[in-house]
């Protein structure tokens, strides 16, 4: 069985403070880590190649620094790591990013199953799972917590709400892992350590997956950005009773 | 000269923080008040690699060097001393002098399940008669036929009492002493007399089993000596050396998890109308903290540096423990009075990491021998020999 997983490195929260304030972001500390869903979404790939066999290939685009968090994904245990780069996939939106994918996919031919997490922590846009879907034209499952394969099918335990249900699709398919899904596992010093000696990311560029610049164009458009209006405090009310007078008193009822 | 960690050791800590912080951090007030490192903990240790990390990958070890082994240190020392303890005498001065000075057909005996952590390691050197004097150890051990037999106690043995194996001193030719007539040995406590008496009950550091431990007449086969015969001596002495920069690394972690800890405290500490980051007496701390807290980084790394490049590192060794120790016990004494009647109590973490790192200036050879250490160094670059 092939598994890839599309991971995306990006800044850890714990290094910045937020000034809402000043609608500033102060970086203390630039440091980066594997979008922690997609870590989650890793370890499920590890766990059905423990369980069941596989080979784990991990994507992941990115400056040069995106091939730290490809080396951490084989100290995982992940078998290859492609780092897809080039000066044409910056300001990639999600649209762009999942055509990369799906265009590496079917350069790797045969893969079973994509996984990759539910949204990112920088952008949290949670489209790229059902984009690569879309553009792969596989079925895909979302908010996955947990992942079997049987039989051509991949099942999965996903949550709706506060509710969870069974479902299955046929292979090739995309599943979307959730945050939380799992624990990600550490993985091992040893190979922590090789991941820098012995080992080295692929590198794909723009040319290997065959793209142009025309294929690349990216469907949204940055116009401004500003924090979101900050929330005021509720007010916590004990009885029915208070909730009617005060929709009363506000002429809602 | 390039200052930055190479990427595998930035990697590495990065790795061992995660893991630290994680499995280890949130267990620290159990582990000091049940006196108990759980196994489970262990084990996860075990899996990640902890137990081997600065050992050649050829015998099971992680491959990380000493440079691999301080980040360890560190940042095992920033979060519990108790589990810093056990790992630092199983790798830093258990397994290391079979690394060492072991017999290739040694260490491939017993090197994969001591870096795999399925097996403990202690350190046996100090006996109640010999502590700093560690020369005037009395234990025996006799040869008969292909072994030796072993008789005589070791005292405040780290590990002593869960150790699987230990490299243990003993004196095999009495005429000559302790220097010249000592030998080293890789003993197994499941062996036939061995036993470890009561855990010490201790001020800190009570997650560490600590225990007199008895040799009864034991044998070991001579295949199990470590180094050469009668050179024993210099074999301990060459393992505490590079035990004591790692110690250096683990007060370093201390030091610098108390430097952290009274700095967050004083963001939130209001009193006269403001914090207490505001206050010039807290910044004159927290700046002697810090300024003390990055020599000692600096002077730990490049002795770690030193050790990995095949360079005489003893002098700076002897540094590294001595000032790491002091530095540390400075730093956390100075955040329990950041942290005033706060830091006094059990509830937090000041108190423990108060009583804990009192030993650090004692042990793995007490400060006032690391000052004659480095003094006999220093002389001994001009000519001049200081009696031992």
């Amino acid at each position: 069985m092939k598994i890839v997983v599309a991971i995306k490195q990006v800044l850890d929260p714990r290094g910045f403070t937020v000034n809402r304030k000043a609608e500033k972001i102060f970086v203390n500390r630039e440091e980066y880590i594997i979008n922690p869903p997609d870590r989650c979404a890793l370890e499920a790939a590890l766990r059905l190649k423990e369980a069941a066999g596989a080979e784990v290939i991990v994507l992941a685009g990115g400056p040069e620094r995106a091939g730290d968090a490809l080396r951490q994904a084989w100290a995982m245990g992940a078998d290859r790591g492609i780092h897809l780069t080039d000066k044409l996939f910056a300001g990639a939106d999600g649209l762009v990013a999942a055509k990369l994918l799906a265009t590496a996919i079917r350069k790797l031919a045969d893969v079973d199953l994509a996984l990759t997490g539910d949204r990112a922590l920088d952008t949290g846009a949670g489209e790229v799972g059902p984009r690569l879907a879309e553009a792969l034209g596989w079925p895909h499952i979302l908010a996955a917590h947990r992942v079997e394969v049987s039989d051509g099918m991949v099942k999965a335990i996903v949550a709706v709400g506060k509710q969870f249900f069974a479902v299955q699709a046929q292979r090739p398919a995309v599943v979307v892992i959730a945050s939380g899904a799992n624990q990600p596992r550490y993985g091992n010093a040893a190979r922590v350590i090789n991941s820098y000696r012995e080992w080295n990311p692929e590198v794909w560029n723009a040319a290997d997956l065959g793209l142009a610049e025309s294929d690349l164009k990216v469907a949204v458009e940055k116009r401004g950005q500003a924090f979101p209006p900050e929330r005021q405090p509720g007010t916590l009310l004990s009885s029915a009773g208070e909730l009617v007078g005060l929709l009363k008193r506000q002429r809602v009822i | 000269m390039d200052f930055d960690l190479k990427p595998e050791h930035q990697a590495l800590r990065r790795f061992l923080r995660e893991f630290v912080q994680e499995e280890i951090k949130p267990l620290v007030k159990q582990i000091d008040r049940t006196s108990l490192v759980p196994d489970e903990l262990l084990k996860k240790a075990a899996a990640a690699g902890l137990f081997g990390i600065p050992f050649s990958q050829k015998y099971g070890g992680m491959g990380a060097g000493e440079m691999g082994y301080c980040i360890l240190m560190e940042e095992l020392g920033r979060a519990d001393a108790s589990t810093t303890a056990i790992l630092g005498a199983h790798t830093g001065i258990g397994v290391m002098t079979m690394y060492l000075d072991g017999t290739e057909e040694l260490k491939r005996r017993y090197l994969p399940d001591l870096c795999a952590g399925r097996k403990i390691a202690a350190f046996a050197l100090t006996e109640a008669n010999a502590g700093s004097d560690a020369a005037s150890i009395r234990m025996r051990a006799v040869r008969e036929g292909d072994s030796y037999i072993l008789d005589g106690e070791k005292m405040w043995i780290t590990n002593g009492p869960v150790a699987d194996v230990l490299s243990v001193l003993a004196i095999t030719d009495p005429s000559l002493g302790a220097r010249g007539g000592a030998t080293c040995f890789a003993v197994e406590s499941k062996w036939e007399g061995f036993s470890a008496g009561k855990r010490e009950e201790k001020m800190g550091l009570h997650g560490s089993p600590t225990a007199a431990l008895k040799f009864d007449n034991l044998r070991v086969p001579q295949e199990n000596v470590i180094g050469k015969v009668g050179l024993g001596f210099v074999t301990m002495m060459k393992t505490l050396d590079v035990g004591r920069v790692s110690l250096g690394a683990a007060t370093l972690g201390g030091a610098q998890a108390a430097l952290e800890a009274a700095m967050q405290w004083a963001k939130m500490r209001v009193q006269f109308g403001r914090n207490l980051a505001n206050m010039q007496s807290i910044q004159f701390m927290v700046a002697d903290m810090a300024a003390e807290i990055e020599s000692l980084r600096s002077l730990v790394y490049r002795t770690a540096w030193l050790v990995d490049a095949g360079r005489p590192f003893t002098k700076e060794a002897g540094m590294c423990k001595l000032l790491g120790s002091e530095i540390a016990s400075r730093c956390i004494d100075r955040a329990l009075q950041i942290h005033g009647a706060l830091g006094f109590t059990r509830d937090g973490w000041v108190e423990r990491a108060w009583r804990d790192s009192r030993i650090n200036e004692i042990f793995e050879g007490t400060n006032e021998i690391q000052r004659i250490v480095i003094a006999s160094e220093l002389f001994q670059e001009i000519g001049v020999r200081i009696r031992p």
